[in-house]
């Protein structure tokens, strides 16, 4: 199977005992979790589970309650989503976090403009950069210069992923990335996730879709009411045990890992 | 082959076409049918000297419609501004009373308006109240505190030099004329007007070409997704009102300066005339939309509006009533155009 880290390796990302409450919600409770370079780990679980929280805190997004991040095994202060950027986290978000008036250029640079020698926008420049991994992901591409509210859900959606790997990326967190995509776009998001991986890094992919799971992740770790209730190897599961964590937060009860199964 | 990708097709343009530039194209007609009924109405308001009555009186509302612009593109509002304005101007002209030098002293007015709109975005952002509110206390603050400076009373004789902004003009030509009288050949364009043009490029400048500006947009289309990709929104919305503070100040002390008098009863109401400025000239009050030479078409069509009722005998209420209506109107128009 895909492993690509030598498993006395440090991880790229450890989150220990992760909290996040709102009021007397506990959307996060207690959840430890880490990552390797070039390992895809899907993150599943129901709606609500606590998923996006887990995330947006890693993201710089939301800062938790309680508990520790730790970046190549060291301590990490994420306190905004600039400080991830910094560490070479980046996020593409559920809710897309497009600036619906700007263009797809405009957008794909928030926050990160190229300028000129006397400190304009360079907008040239970042029309071209633009066209180049936009057409990457999507060949049919078109309408770039138009506001991003005027395009098509999956348009957004490869705006968002290419915003996320267009710079210098070794954590990539994914929020279901293929939510609003066509069949082709959807293959295309999948063979980006094997090359970044085999590249060496490191993704978190949220997803509610079993054969992508299967397809693209090298672990998965479930949550269930705000809670880690499972971290296996793909190879150790079925669709059918996944199933069961996710819904009831529990294995079936004659489970064994499947790798084992022929030994006994 | 960027270039090729570049150009949209021809769909692509009408659609572009029908979104911002029809609105800014309609406001043009608009302000064209303006000045044609009213020249028709009153031979004397079509001329240079009329002309440049206008100009005048525009600068005031377009400086004060500039900073509108910037912060209602935050997806703000300051209605704060024509209270600044009198503060700005009253402090220009105590300090001017008290021996300081004009140019000196306007710099302090100009400050003190920006540090008006420095507390205004400190209120929005570090305490959370919302930019109405917030905006409001200010408009109350500042007008009190020229009151009380002033005693409520005007400061006048301020000398020839205080009177330079307002009522000087640049390449005024004058003869002798052959009764031994001077003659005015030319008029001269106006200090307040050249002053609106370069703040006016400027805005622009600082809006489309600099990063600032970008964030501007930015923050006022989504705020959440302007903040996830590291856009430090806070500071951004700060700047904005800082600057509409500081232009408050500028057309405080344009307008003094013109009337050679401090007025601390000056500007009540100007915010209303600004933000009808930036309506008109197409600025979204949902934020994420909005440019300068929109909002200079916008503070043109007021100025020849209020102009053009005057020589036509109009009187003030009646003017009032008018334009109530056109703000109602444009900001209708934005619904529809964001309804869309
Ligand atoms: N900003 C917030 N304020 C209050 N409660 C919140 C907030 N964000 C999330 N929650 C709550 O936290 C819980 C977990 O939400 P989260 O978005 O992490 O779920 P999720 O696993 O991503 O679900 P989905 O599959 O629907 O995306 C939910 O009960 C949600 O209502
Ligand atoms: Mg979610």
């Amino acid at each position: 199977m895909n492993l690509h880290h030598a498993p006395s390796s440090t991880p790229l990302v450890e989150m220990v005992d992760i909290e996040k409450h709102f009021g007397g919600i506990r959307a996060v409770n207690g959840v430890t979790l880490d990552l390797y370079p070039g390992e895809v780990v899907g993150v599943l679980g129901h709606n609500g589970a606590g998923k996006s929280c887990l995330m947006r805190i890693l993201s710089g997004a939301m800062i938790p309650s309680k508990g520790q991040v730790r970046i190549n095994g060291q301590d990490a202060q994420i306190h905004s989503p600039h400080d991830a950027r910094d560490l070479g986290i980046e996020t593409i978000y559920q809710t897309l976090a497009l600036a619906d008036h700007l263009d797809a250029p405009s957008n794909l640079f928030l926050g990160r403009e190229l300028k000129t020698r006397f400190g304009s926008l360079d907008d040239g420049r970042m029309m071209r950069e633009a066209v180049d991994v936009l057409k990457r992901l999507n060949p049919n591409f078109k309408n770039l210069s138009d506001p991003v509210s005027s395009l098509s859900g999956g348009q957004r959606q490869v705006i968002a992923i290419a915003r996320a790997i267009y710079f210098d990326v070794k954590i990539l967190i994914m929020d279901e990335p293929t939510a609003a995509l066509g069949p082709s776009e959807t293959a295309m998001v999948s063979k980006l996730i094997k090359q970044l991986r085999d590249d060496g890094i490191g993704i978190l992919l949220v997803s509610h879709d079993m054969h992508d799971v299967f397809e693209l992740c090298d672990r998965v770790v479930v949550m269930n009411k705000g809670k880690n209730v499972g971290s296996h190897r793909i190879e150790d599961v079925t669709k059918d045990d996944v199933l069961s964590l996710i819904i009831k937060g529990q294995l079936p009860d004659d489970w064994v890992p499947r790798s084992q199964e022929t030994v006994q | 082959m960027a270039e090729t990708d570049r150009s949209p097709p021809l769909v692509g343009w009408n659609l572009k076409l029908s979104a911002s530039s029809f609105h800014k194209l309609s406001a043009l007609f608009t302000l064209a049918c303006l000045i044609i009924v009213f020249s028709f109405g009153n031979p004397a308001f079509f001329s240079i000297n009329n002309g440049l009555t206008v100009l005048l009186q525009t600068a005031v509302i377009g400086l004060l419609g500039i900073g509108m612009t910037l912060v209602i593109i935050t997806g703000g509002i300051d209605l704060s501004v024509g209270s600044v304005l009198a503060l700005s101007g009253t402090v220009t002209g105590l300090c001017v009373k008290a021996g300081i030098p004009v140019a000196p002293s306007m710099a302090i007015g100009v400050c003190v308006g920006a540090a008006c709109g420095l507390f205004n975005g400190f209120v929005i952002t570090k305490m959370r109240i919302t930019p109405f509110v917030a905006t409001l206390g200010m408009m109350l603050i500042a007008r009190g505190v020229a009151l009380q400076l002033t005693g409520a009373a005007p400061i006048s004789r301020l000398g020839e030099a205080f009177g330079v902004l307002g009522n000087g003009s640049l390449f005024r030509i004058i003869e002798k004329g052959a009764n031994g009288f001077p003659k005015v050949v030319f008029p001269g364009i106006p200090y307040p007007v050249i002053l609106l043009a370069i703040v006016a490029v400027a805005a622009a400048y600082l809006l489309n070409r600099r990063q600032i500006g970008r964030h501007i947009y930015a923050t006022g289309s989504n705020e959440e997704a302007a903040r996830l990709s590291g856009v430090a929104v806070d500071r951004t919305k700060m700047i904005a009102y800082t600057l509409s503070g500081a232009l408050a100040g500028l057309s405080g002390n344009v307008l003094m300066s013109r009337l050679i008098t401090a007025q601390p009863n000056e500007g009540v109401m100007y915010e209303l005339d600004a933000i009808a400025a930036a309506v008109i000239g197409g600025a979204s009050l949902m934020g994420g939309i909005g440019n300068i030479s929109g909002t200079m078409i916008g503070a043109f069509i007021i100025g020849v509006l209020r102009n053009g009722l005057n020589m036509a005998g109009v009187s003030a209420f009646i003017q009032q009533i008018l334009i109530g209506f056109i703000v109602i109107l444009a900001v209708y128009i934005d619904q529809i155009r964001n309804r869309r």
